[in-house]
């Protein structure tokens, strides 16, 4: 089709406008026939974390459909040789598996962890709501500002098409001139300022914001992995900012830092990138922990080497990165030396499955949906970790690099332990974000069609690998002999992408039919599950005084409520503002006027982004509650 | 389980004829030694886990007679602990040490000889150009003589590319402004695919060519000849 | 209350900013690795022959002893002594001002002399790493204006504005810090 000023559309991109168009509208009548509108304005202009967890978990679900969308055109696109689906040929398909990359990983796992921080941590460490609520609303909509600009790229027919590493100098203005990679550049920056605005703000919350007598040694481990992950994002991330900001003088300004030395674009990405993928699983680790223990109805087994081994993880992270450049020529050296330290990160990570399956030992178990996915997890995310320490053998790496084995590895983790954690976390904290407890049945139908679907989309992949198969290409032939393992791939993809109706099905007859919960649905141990559900805003108080690790368990067990603490430390301030969305809003503008080189708007944002800094200067919530406190 | 096991049949049958576990050359053979001995350590470590797994999820379950039991706490083991901090390491040892080796020994290129036939290769967005000694040319087809060192130069015309033959050796990208270099000894005569394995742009799927390995007396009619 | 509302909340802030400025000295570090790579550049302009010794000694001098005056300020802060933290702040905002007028004029002239960003990546570092710190110069004289307009109109309680000031502090005595780092690594190598 031809449209003036934008020229021949795909069809691809009428059916999407179509899609949203008609979505849209049954929203908006829905919206008006229930009069949600002052619920949806309430959300909008909360600082609550609870609330806030809730919209980041929800814009999450959203666009783990969109990015699912995308999985399942590639799946169709590949599943026989020399096909032709629809549009998804050439760089349709580049554009399509670079989306659902980068969409995947910083706008549906990322989101989807830093949701259940925000609902579950403050809950779990007794404190009132993050140090920085404010701040927080702020990340929340940079978060979405970022996922809109990305996702608009799409509707623009301009999706970024450099796969989610945007390796250079492909990425650059000499070989992919159109605003595609600025909505890549541009999406990220906004959502990643967001990030680690909120690693900041969870990092003082845990320090800071402790319940009196809730030590550091008496912490859930969700917390724990938190405080750990925090501290990653705020060393990874400005790599990327600063590697990106470098990419966007390449492409804007007529520098050619990494036209000149492509492989010192690759570092900067993976100093960056392989500490991120630790950021994808360690919140992962966090809940399982939580969650096995809990039903299990046994402290964690090895507590104290849990949180090292995290630490450790953590660490080794840093030390890692080219095991992704093992064939860019670095020498010997350099390749054994990163094999070395990969294949350490193994040590820790072995230590923490042990320790889940001791924990299991001689517990009672109760299978409930988010042990399920718990225990889903531990055999799914092993298969990925070893074949990690297989992809860490350097020269082997040279056969196993940019194959599909890669693919069915990162899948193994990041779906394995991330998205399977993930699961686990929303089934388990459901009831403190909305109050219910979604269905058991739905969620177990769930469950086994997910993983049953998940080896089979990616059990294959890694023969298809071995075969001889790359990433990141759109066909094959018949005498490469893949086809068995990609129609398989395939058919496993359809398979979960029909388990995440039951999902939707599930939330819908959960708020239609049930009534809401009490504070502990699930005999729970530790302090969220004293509160009420959904919690409530400044829900310590009072505020408990905690004497051990698990506290409201062995509080339980003993038969006796918790103590209260005298003269606990005062909260931070809650406020109702539209600040944070309106500056999101700004923020969004600027980036489109970066993203086609329109100077005015950058101007005029940009200038508007420094008033709304202003504004905020003049009416900040602390000016209130200092004087009260003066005038005392 | 039962997916896992008729996966797991349809490897044994198709097995030996994966590509990269097949390899006609030395390079190649030391890689799938590599990928062989990864993949048994690492089966001994996933079938522990697996059973110690099935163990657990089997034994430990809420029934009706034990709802209301309280399992006794357990805060950790050091003996345990030790256990599986100690074996790991020394699995990953065992795992390091040839990583070391023929990481290093695929990155020294041998003593070449004067029979060492050089190509240089040119990856162009998306095609691959040889150009031979002797100013002969070819594009997406590259010819080469068994039981031959053969060195390639890898130059590249535009952006990344990655070189890589599956049957003959593992990837070496393909870096503007950079030259590496790839060298092996093909063993056996045949046709083999070369692939483009870095993400290069819209065709990179159809970057490929084809290696023709042929005895050395064709191969030298063919250098002089056509 | 143990603790009062301001006190508490103030190290809670106190914490959050100097993790902020642990990521804005990641963000320099990578920067000043990219410059280190790129200089000297095999081709273009070299370092030695772009460099001006003069306005980069005049604007050190002024921007280091911007950190001193605000020193001032601070000291006036704790018994709320007003002429201290006017002279204080004032004197600082000048230095950073005139701090301002010699980078745009370095930058100016540089660019005149044909020495632009895109000339080579060793200029193309340069500009990347010294405008951003420039920038974060700018930044600082609009946030030291606004400390000054709620200064002047008394607008917010005093608790508040002693914070705000103490915040603005660390962030100026960190771009001081990243300022001497420049010094030592972009400039002093190629003028000695
Ligand atoms: C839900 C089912 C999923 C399916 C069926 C699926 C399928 C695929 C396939 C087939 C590719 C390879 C594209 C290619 O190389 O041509 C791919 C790439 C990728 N996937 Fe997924 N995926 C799924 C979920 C996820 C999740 C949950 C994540 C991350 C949390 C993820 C992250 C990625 C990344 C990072 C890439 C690489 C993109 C690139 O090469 O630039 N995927 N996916
Ligand atoms: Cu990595
Ligand atoms: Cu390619």
């Amino acid at each position: 089709m031809q449209l003036p000023l934008v020229g021949d559309i795909p069809s691809d991109v009428i059916a999407a406008w179509v899609l949203s168009a008609v979505m849209g509208v049954v929203l908006f009548i829905f919206v008006m026939k229930k009069r949600k509108w002052p619920l949806i304005w309430e959300y909008m202009t909360t600082t609550h974390h609870r609330k806030i967890g809730t919209m980041y978990i929800l814009v999450s679900i959203i666009f783990f459909f969109r990015a699912g969308m995308d999985a399942l055109f590639i799946r169709m696109q590949l599943a026989v040789p020399n096909n032709d689906f629809w549009v998804f040929q050439g760089d349709k398909y580049n554009e399509v598996f670079t989306t659902h990359g980068t969409m995947m990983i910083f706008f549906v796992a990322m989101p989807f962890l830093i949701g259940l921080m925000n609902v579950a941590v403050p809950l779990q460490i007794g404190a009132n709501d993050l140090a920085f609520p404010y701040l927080n609303a702020v990340s929340f909509w940079l978060f979405l500002a970022g996922g809109l600009i990305f996702n608009m790229s799409f509707f623009m027919n301009a999706a970024p098409n450099a796969g989610w590493t945007a390796y250079t100098p492909l990425s650059t203005d000499g070989f992919t001139s159109g605003p595609n990679n600025n909505y890549y550049i541009f999406g990220l920056q906004v959502s990643g300022l967001g990030t680690i605005m909120t690693a900041i703000n969870m990092i003082v919350t845990i320090m800071r914001l402790r319940a009196p007598g809730l030590k550091m040694t008496r912490m859930p481990l969700f917390s724990w992995s938190t405080l750990i992950t925090s501290l990653l994002i705020l060393v990874a991330f400005p790599v990327l900012t600063t590697a990106l900001f470098l990419l966007t003088f390449d492409r804007y300004y007529g520098t050619s830092f990494f036209v000149d030395d492509p492989v010192y674009y690759q570092h900067l990405f993976w100093i960056f990138g392989h500490p991120e993928v630790y950021i994808l699983i360690l919140p992962a680790f966090g809940i399982f922990s939580d969650v096995i223990s809990n039903f299990a109805k046994k402290r964690v087994f090895g507590y104290t080497s849990m949180v090292i081994a995290i630490a450790i993880i953590g660490l080794l992270g840093f030390m890692v990165w080219a095991h992704h450049m093992f064939t860019v020529g670095l020498g010997a050296m350099a390749n054994t030396f990163f094999a070395i330290t990969t294949m350490m990160i193994a040590v820790p990570t072995g230590i923490k499955v042990f320790n889940w399956l001791f924990t299991i030992r001689r517990g009672v178990m109760r299978v409930t949906t988010p042990m399920l996915f718990s225990l889903g997890f531990i055999p799914t995310f092993v298969m990925g970790g070893v074949t990690g320490v297989m992809l860490a053998v350097a020269a082997a790496d040279y056969q196993y690099h940019d194959s599909y084995f890669v693919v069915a590895h990162f899948h193994y983790t990041m779906v394995g332990g991330t998205i399977l954690g993930v699961f686990a976390g929303i089934y388990y904290w459901y009831p403190k974000m909305t109050g219910k407890l979604l269905d058991e049945k739905l969620g177990k139908w769930h469950f086994w069609l997910f993983v049953i679907g998940f080896h089979l989309t990616f059990l294959p992949q890694h023969f298809a690998g071995l075969n001889g198969m790359p990433r990141r290409v759109f066909t094959y032939t018949t005498e490469d002999n893949v086809f068995g393992f990609n129609v398989i791939s395939t058919a496993g993809a359809f398979l979960m992408g029909i388990s995440m109706l039951f999902v939707i099905w599930n939330i819908y007859k959960t708020h239609k039919k049930t009534d809401n919960v009490g504070p502990d649905p699930w005999k729970g141990r530790t302090l969220e599950w004293t509160v009420a559900s959904p919690a409530p805003e400044h829900p310590f108080e009072p505020m408990p005084k905690v004497t051990s690790i698990d506290p409201y368990w062995y509080g339980k067990k003993d038969n006796r409520e918790l103590e209260v603490a005298e003269s606990p430390r005062p909260s931070p301030i809650a406020v109702k503002t539209a600040q944070p969305i309106l500056l999101a809003g700004t923020l969004m503008v600027l980036s489109i006027g970066f993203v086609y080189h329109w100077i005015w708007m950058q101007v005029m944002a940009g200038a508007g982004a420094l008033l709304f800094l202003i504004w905020r200067f003049f009416t900040d919530e602390r000016i209130e509650a200092y004087r009260k406190e003066e005038e005392r | 389980m039962k997916r896992l096991f008729i996966m797991l049949g349809l490897v044994l049958l198709s097995g030996c004829s994966l590509r990269v576990l097949d390899p006609k050359t030395s390079t190649g053979q030391d890689q799938a030694n590599l990928i062989y001995l990864s993949f048994g350590i690492m089966m001994v470590v996933l079938v522990v886990v697996f059973v110690l797994f099935a163990l657990f999820v089997t034994k430990y379950r809420e029934t009706e007679s034990n709802q209301n039991v309280i399992p006794e706490d357990s805060a950790g083991d050091r003996r345990l602990e030790i256990t599986w901090t100690v074996i790991p390491v020394i699995l990953l040892t065992i795992l390091a040490i040839p990583t070391v080796q023929i990481t290093y020994d695929l990155a020294s290129t041998d003593a070449e000889s004067e029979e060492t036939v050089h190509i240089d290769v040119v990856a162009e967005q998306f095609n691959w150009n040889f150009n031979y000694e002797n100013g002969k040319a070819t594009e997406n087809e590259v010819i080469i003589p068994k039981g031959q060192e053969v060195v390639f130069h890898l130059e590249s015309a535009d952006v990344v590319h990655s070189f890589w033959i599956p049957q003959l050796s593992g990837k070496t990208d393909v870096i503007p402004g950079e030259e590496l270099v790839q060298s092996f000894t093909p063993q056996e005569t045949g046709t083999y695919q070369g692939k483009c394995a870095e993400f290069c742009g819209s065709l990179h799927a159809v970057m490929r060519f084809e290696t023709k390995v042929v005895e050395q007396d064709e191969f030298e009619d063919w250098l002089d000849n056509e | 209350m143990s603790q009062s509302t301001s006190e508490a909340l103030f190290k809670d802030k106190r914490l959050g900013f100097f993790l902020y400025l642990g990521v804005e000295a990641t963000m320099f570090a990578t920067l000043f690795a990219t410059y280190i790579i790129y200089t000297p550049a095999p081709e273009g302009p070299a370092p030695e022959s772009v460099y001006e010794a003069r306005t980069v000694i005049l604007a050190s001098i002024f921007l280091l002893s911007s950190s001193g005056t605000l020193l001032v300020a601070e000291s006036g802060l704790k018994d709320w002594t007003l002429w201290k933290i006017w002279t204080g702040i004032g004197i600082t905002f000048l230095f950073g001002a005139i701090f301002m007028g010699l980078e745009v004029h370095e930058f100016y002239k540089y660019a005149h002399e044909g020495y632009t960003i895109g000339a080579n990546n060793f200029l193309g570092s340069f500009y990347v790493l010294v405008g951003l710190h420039a920038s974060h110069v700018l930044f600082g004289l609009c946030w030291m204006s606004l400390l000054m307009v709620q200064l002047k109109k008394n607008a917010i309680p005093r608790a508040l504005f002693i914070e705000k000031h103490k915040i603005f502090n660390y962030y100026w005595h960190f771009v001081d810090v990243i300022w001497v780092l420049i010094i030592i690594i972009v400039y002093t190598p190629f003028l000695i």
